[in-house]
């Protein structure tokens, strides 16, 4: 995150999320989900932006109660994605950004080709499936977490991720 | 890359391969967090929901104290217009609408002249201000009176009035009815007077009708107006009625009188006077219930009463803590019926607002599973 100064929300009630951390941790990871999940890099920008957006304005309604502020943030992030979806209707394969190759200096080109490889098995997966993919290791979400912002139990996150990392390894596997 | 079939492997391939945003983006949204997120144009959606967005930022503690707040301002000030336009509490003093009994007729309130002041200086000449019976225009009549043809209505009318007095003048005021009475050439059917703490006389009178007004003004001058009613009925149709009968009755008597002299037997004599007697009864009959009828059109049926109580507020009595109580008790009672007029109207509509956005909210989430199976 750059060091601009980020806006304190003011007086919040003692339940209201702390929104400045909660986007200083959360920023790159929301950005590394919707990213997984759509496939689409500027798509993936406004559904973080409007995530964040949306995050702000509810950020006195959050409950802590209710689970984690990064599991309420990407319930939130979750919803802007699969409206994205909605609107789109299709889905737009993930655009190379040659931006990202000078984003991580020093990145050989071995790397280059595990990440096309990567992402053409990704590419394979049903979006249910990505959507667990990037939520675990893009986003770091814990299957708690996961379990929380999908819908569903924590154990049912497990089965199901280790199902979609078998086919997420025979798709590279067939790849390679 | 050698085959990821290690988990490790994989999950060290997936972090490498995370997708991290770029860095244009990253300033942008860093800018935007700074600021707030301000919104980008306050014009760019519809007023709704521009509405919606700002109501959707607040925390439901502020929503339900703003809507708490908006729905205790609505009702004070429809209270407030209600209040401005009703007419005042109405104070036991000369609103003319306490219960008094109607003795018969419909019951109208005395002449507005009258209300305005306790102490009215004098009234208006009510035998000029009613109709009396030879003085009634024939498009104030009844229906059932005007087919009879009649030129003239028959109005028997009443009235009430309520006087004010201090319990040390109640004996004066009674004297003074009386005498009123007295000078209006009326009747007293029946009076009571008490002494003591609940001191108070009331009065039955008949007053000619003809004087009616005067005598009425008579006893408003005597004390206080506390009320005033004057009730009319129209009995034209009755009299007229009665009045046709006994001329048939009569004419019939004529006709028996004169088949009477025509008689030949015995027999046709007897019958004939018997048939006489008969009708002449009936005459008689119909002749006392015109009088009757008469009587009520000529002669007014006055109630007074003498009480005793607290002056009213009109007359100059200061505004006290049971007229506070009743004062607020009347706003509490609109502003009560304010709320329920409201209840009625709001909860309807926001119950079906609710259907309509549970309906949106189940609609959406199965749209958005469904673009995550289509996807």
């Amino acid at each position: 995150m750059s060091e601009a100064a980020v806006a304190s929300p003011g007086a919040q009630p003692r339940n209201a999320v702390d929104f400045e951390r909660l986007y200083r941790s959360s920023r790159d990871d929301v950005y590394a989900y919707a990213a997984g999940l759509l496939r689409d890099r500027a798509a993936a920008e406004d559904v973080t932006a409007a995530a964040f957006e949306r995050a702000y304005r509810k950020r006195t309604r959050f409950d802590a109660e209710r689970g984690s502020a990064r599991a309420w943030l990407f319930g939130i992030a979750r919803n802007a994605a699969l409206d994205e979806l909605r609107r789109r209707g299709r889905q737009v394969e993930l655009s190379t950004d040659p931006a990202d190759a000078t984003s991580a200096p020093g990145a050989t080109e071995s790397r280059s080709d595990l990440r096309l490889l990567i992402e053409g098995a990704l590419g394979k997966l049903e979006a249910r499936e990505r959507e667990l993919v990037a939520l675990k290791f893009f986003a770091g979400l814990s299957n708690g977490e996961i379990a929380r912002v999908v819908g569903i139990s924590p154990s049912n996150v497990g089965t199901r991720l280790n199902r979609t990392m078998d086919k997420l390894r025979e798709a590279c596997d067939d790849a390679v | 890359m050698t085959r990821s079939k290690e988990p490790g492997d994989l999950a060290a391939a997936l972090a490498e391969a995370r997708p991290t945003p770029h860095e244009d983006f990253v300033k942008e949204l860093d800018q935007r967090v700074a600021a707030g997120f301000p919104r980008r144009s306050r014009t760019s959606g519809t007023p709704l929901s521009n509405l919606a967005g700002r109501l959707r930022g607040l925390s439901p503690q502020r929503l339900a104290f703003a809507t708490g707040a908006g729905v205790v301002a609505t009702i004070a000030v429809a209270t407030v217009i209600v209040v401005s336009q009703a007419p005042s509490p109405q104070h036991p003093v000369l609103g003319g609408q306490a219960p008094l009994p109607n003795w018969r007729g419909v019951q109208f309130e005395a002449p507005s002249a009258t209300e305005g002041s306790a102490q009215p200086s004098r009234p208006p000449s009510y035998g000029a201000a009613l109709p009396s019976r030879s003085a009634v225009p024939e498009s104030s009549a009844s229906g059932a009176a005007a087919t009879s043809g009649r030129a003239h209505r028959d109005i028997e009318r009443s009235a009430e009035i309520e006087l004010l007095a201090d319990p040390a003048d109640v004996a004066d005021d009674s004297a003074a009815v009386f005498d009123a009475v007295h000078d209006a050439h009326g009747i007293v059917l029946h009076s009571t007077t008490r002494s003591g703490k609940r001191a108070g006389a009331s009065f039955e009178l008949l007053v000619p009708s003809a004087r009616l007004g005067d005598a009425l003004a008579a006893f408003s001058a005597i004390d206080e107006v506390r009320a005033r009613h004057e009730a009319t009925e129209d009995i034209t149709a009755s009299t007229a009625s009665a009045s046709e009968k006994l001329r048939d009755s009569r004419a019939r008597i004529d006709g028996l009188l004169a088949q009477l002299s025509t008689a030949e037997s015995d027999t046709e004599m007897n019958a004939i006077e018997a048939e006489l007697g008969r009708e002449r009864r009936h005459a008689a009959s119909l002749r006392a219930q015109l009088d009757k009828l008469e009587q009520r059109t000529d002669f007014s049926r006055v109630s007074v009463k003498i009480e005793t109580g607290e002056p009213s507020t009109d007359s100059g009595g200061g505004w006290g803590i049971s007229d506070a109580f009743g004062d607020a008790g009347h706003i509490l009672g609109i502003a009560a019926g304010v709320t329920l007029v409201g209840l009625a109207v709001i909860v309807p509509i926001a119950l079906l607002c609710l259907l309509a956005w549970l309906a949106h909210r189940t609609w959406v989430r199965a749209q958005r599973r469904r673009a995550l199976r289509g996807a």
